[in-house]
């Protein structure tokens, strides 16, 4: 071979850097420039000063919001994608497979604006419970803050999480598990020691993929709960709106970036473990 | 007494799909409620008059609902055949080549989708003006492919890797070209992974407003352009509808995903 | 696989090219029903006016935000020899902001009806004088919109307010001001009430250490705060007066019949403008400097501000405040169109009540001011 395998391969990645590179790294450049530069020009950390000084509570109010949406998202996907593959009622499994994926698709301002009456307090949510004779309308209580954004992202996100779990625990081999179900071990036990820690890796991506996307969402903060305190993309599109100030607004958006490069360091260590075992 | 336990467990079974299935549909119901709700306010638990008017304003001849759908379902058409054509090699290169700081590659794709994109769209706005795309379909789509890039480049390296290497060795062996055995054994095994890339990128596409507002209005428009604005103001109605007709394109592929999302492909997503 | 691709953008890009010369774009931030009222209503009557011109309606979302947008697209486009918008229609911030600078076109010596719009907010724009640049489209006003059912007797004034509120918990709502101009607007009226001189604050000239004397009424306003519930943005206000949820909130009065005709909002609400007052703002036309169609913008415009349109469009489909002088509507429109208008808020209370907004450093001083002491 005349080439390389090295430089095929970085031959045959070129042109899908060179997109995200014109089209995402380049137009970050001046957003950096605009987070380090101060009111008279020259390099400067004014921004990151008065982005710390208001928005402090809500960063880390976003970082809690996400750790906990990302913490149910898999706990839930962790259930469904569970009973998807060791599940033995043909019923429950075929009605769980059937229901699980729709809100896969649907776009994050449309379920921003379905939770939005959905979790009121006399949203539709809390009507029916009363219908039913669960609760005193008295009781009823709103969801509309740090509890209606995890329930949105947790509603959205679940189905992407369950979908890769239960592909990356169908391709197990069943004989293992089928093993420790003969030795007497509960459904419940199989899933936690043995299928779990073998699909951990591909857990953590879907994770760190929804934790990098939630991240981003304006609309379900926006549209879900009141804005105090609030996650940090609203605070940068109101720095923008209402003041023009992208400077802070941009080092927001780097606090933002330097959030998810938590995340992706996560990924990258894994990524490195794996590439120093031959 | 086992029977009386495993009944037991039925029940509570049955119940906790039913909780589950309350809360997955019940924002679902919502939405198509407000759709035909001509009235609804407290203290009525329902709608209290229902009606298509709604539906006929969106419809109505002067809208552009679905001239807007047809551009939105076309960008997502192009963007889903820019994302492959740079997904599929550089996909193959993360799966089958050794590739330095492999990692770090896999997560600058990661990127476009992390960072809060207004920022991000205005300054590639700029870059398009200079250029004159702005306003064309082809920046619209460019700009879906990079966002849309993670989806299909992780998971069509996904797909490479899950395919069989000795299969496409054994193609050698009888003496096919390395061209010809990856056109022939590899991407043909691998289509089903590449499909159902495609159909996330596809998906993406079709939902995002920032970058069409920034390089694509007013000349081209999609139907998240119209969402946002109804959505945003609060008009339930409408959003509620454009929601519904967004939802179309990516319930029919959701029932099809299955075919193409093999259970082995899926295990190897990101790794 | 890839030429196919490259086939393919490259039909797009043919097919996408510039439209026809006689396009007119109007860009409008704003509420659904304005995207709709350029594109059902002015749309099709200029078109058929001028036959061969096609108007392209886009909305770029609602308040300051959906301004914004506009212009940072005229902003990027500043190296372009044309800019895609040709007709623009902004609030007061965004439109000082473009007036200074030079986005905008001056353009109303050429439109026969800007004569006819002679109030302060045609020529000043939160301290910035904008007259020649801008025509008001309609005005809009910010009130407390409360449930009568539960409110028997509204208060009438701020401090009225204050204390019905303690009284009545969790009853008051409003959007803090991240969620849009309504909860702004609140946030105003209430410095405006409990800061001291407000005269000051609507008219300058500015003097950076007045924030400070607004201390003790950021200070009330937290205490405040503990009884209110923050709504998720203007629609979230209306949408928990719509579930009986909050009893009283600010809102844009147009926002507030909108919701009325479309049967979101129970049939016994009503509007209270309490003194000494809310501010309220006008959405303003304008032509972009490098618009490409200048003369069929100015036509258009002037058609968008001619008293019949403003009778028929603005007033009566819309319950919308005219633009324009409002004695120029007289004979144009029936006598029950014009009293809806005024039912709950009369022209005596709007006159004495409805206030504009600060002027640009205060408002910022006051938006900062509410993110620091009261939100944080």
């Amino acid at each position: 071979m005349s080439l390389s395998q090295r430089n095929l391969a970085l031959l045959l990645i070129a042109p899908g850097l060179a997109l995200v590179a014109a089209l995402f790294l380049y137009p970050l450049c001046f957003s950096l420039i605009s987070a380090f530069t101060g009111p008279e020009g020259g390099f400067s950390l004014q921004a990151f000063g008065k982005a710390w000084e208001l928005y402090s509570g809500d960063v880390v109010f976003t970082v809690v919001i996400v750790l906990a949406s990302c913490f149910f998202t898999g706990l839930a996907a962790i259930i469904i994608a569970g009973t998807l593959t060791l599940g033995e009622n043909r019923y429950i499994v075929g009605t769980l497979k059937a229901l699980y994926r729709w809100p896969l698709f649907i776009p994050f301002i449309v379920a921003a604006q379905c939770m939005r009456t959905f979790l009121a307090k006399n949203g539709l949510m809390n009507n029916i419970f009363v219908s039913m004779g669960l609760m005193e309308p008295l009781q009823a209580v709103s969801f509309l803050d740090w509890r209606g954004i995890i329930a949105t992202f947790v509603w959205k996100q679940t189905p992407f999480v369950a979908l890769l779990l239960a592909g990356a625990l169908a391709a197990l081999d069943r004989a293992t598990l089928e093993a420790g179900r003969n030795l007497g071990a509960s459904r419940m036990r199989v899933l936690v020691e043995l299928a779990l820690p073998q699909v951990m890796p591909q857990l953590l991506v879907a994770l760190v993929l929804s934790f990098v996307t939630m991240l981003s969402v304006l609309s379900v903060p926006m549209m879900v709960a009141g804005s105090q305190p609030t996650m940090l993309t609203v605070d940068m599109a109101f720095r923008i709106n209402a003041y023009g100030d992208y400077a802070t607004a941009n080092a927001l958006g780097v606090i933002t970036y330097l959030i998810s490069a938590g995340a992706a360091i996560i990924y990258l260590k894994r990524g490195m473990a794996k590439e120093g075992t031959p | 007494m086992i029977r009386a336990v495993s009944g037991l467990r039925m029940v509570l079974a049955a119940f906790a799909l039913a909780a589950f299935a309350f809360f997955l549909i019940g924002p679902l119901v919502n939405l198509a409620l407000w759709s035909v709700a001509e009235r609804w306010y407290t203290p009525y638990k329902l709608p209290v008059v229902y009606g298509t008017r709604y539906w006929e304003q969106v419809f109505r001849p002067t809208g552009d609902a679905m001239a807007s759908l047809a551009t939105s379902v076309w960008i997502a058409v192009l963007t889903v055949l820019v994302a492959l054509a740079l997904s599929i090699p550089a996909g193959y290169a993360l799966a089958r080549l050794k590739l330095p700081a492999r990692a770090s590659f896999m997560v600058l794709f990661l990127l476009p989708q992390a960072f809060p994109s207004v920022a991000i769209y205005i300054n590639v706005a700029r870059v398009f003006y200079s250029l004159g795309i702005n306003g064309t379909v082809f920046a619209v789509v460019l700009v879906h492919a990079a966002h849309g890039l993670v989806y299909s480049v992780w998971i069509a390296a996904a797909a490479f890797a899950a395919v069989d290497k000795d299969l496409e060795l054994a193609a050698r062996n009888i003496g096919a070209s390395p061209l010809k055995a990856f056109f022939s054994v590899t991407l043909p095994l691998a289509a089903p992974g590449i499909i159902a890339s495609g159909i996330f990128v596809f998906l993406e596409s079709l939902d995002e407003f920032t970058g069409t507002f920034f390089v694509g209005v007013p000349q081209v428009t999609t139907l998240p352009l119209l969402l946002y604005n109804a959505a945003m103001g609060g008009n339930y109605q409408v959003a509620s509808i454009t929601a519904l007709i967004l939802l179309v394109p990516s319930v029919l592929f959701m029932l099809f995903i299955e075919r193409f999302l093999r259970a082995d492909v899926l295990a190897k997503v990101g790794a | 696989m890839r030429i196919l691709t490259l086939a393919c953008s490259l039909a797009a890009l043919i097919v996408a090219s510039p439209l026809s010369a006689q396009t007119l774009n109007v860009a409008s931030a704003g509420d659904q029903n304005m995207v709709d009222y350029v594109k059902d209503y002015l749309g099709p009557m200029f078109e058929k006016a001028n036959p061969g011109v096609k108007v392209v309606s886009v909305g770029t979302g609602p308040g300051d935000s959906g301004s914004q947008k506009i212009y940072e697209k005229l902003d990027a486009q500043k190296g372009a020899a044309t800019t895609d918008f040709d007709v623009v229609v902004i609030h007061q911030k965004a439109a000082g902001q473009m007036v200074k600078e030079g986005l905008l076109n001056k353009y109303t010596a050429n439109v026969e009806t800007a004569k006819l719009a002679t109030g302060d907010n045609a020529k000043n724009s939160l301290g910035t004088d904008v007259s020649g640049f801008v025509i008001p489209m309609f005005q809009s006003q910010t009130a407390l919109a409360y449930n009568a059912d539960m409110v028997k007797t509204p208060p009438a004034t701020f401090a009225e307010l204050a204390d019905w509120a303690r009284k009545n918990p969790k009853q008051f709502g409003y959007n803090g001001i991240k969620g849009g101009m309504s909860g702004v607007s609140f946030v105003a009226g209430w410095v405006y009430a409990f800061g001291g001189d407000a005269d000051k604050l609507m008219k300058g000239p500015y003097d950076a250490a007045t924030k400070t004397s607004w201390d003790k009424a950021f200070a009330d306003l937290k205490e405040f705060n503990k009884n209110a519930v923050i709504t998720p943005g203007n629609a979230g206000t209306l949408d928990m007066l719509n579930r009986g949820e909050i009893a009283i909130g600010p809102v844009w009065v147009d926002m507030f019949y909108s919701w009325q005709a479309d049967g979101k909002l129970p049939p016994n609400m009503k509007l209270k403008l309490v003194s000494p007052g809310m501010p309220g703002q006008p959405m303003y036309y304008a032509v972009p400097e490098k618009s490409a169609q200048k003369k069929l913008a100015e036509a258009f415009i002037a058609l968008a501000t001619s008293p019949q349109v403003q009778a028929d469009g603005i007033v009566k489909k819309f319950n919308w405040y005219p633009g324009i002088d409002a004695k120029n509507l007289e004979g144009k429109l029936d006598k029950a169109a014009w009293d809806k208008l005024f039912t709950d808020v009369t022209p005596a209370e709007l006159a004495a009540n409805g206030k504009p907004f600060p002027i640009a450093p205060y408002f910022n001083d006051i938006l900062e001011g509410y993110e620091k002491k009261v939100a944080n």
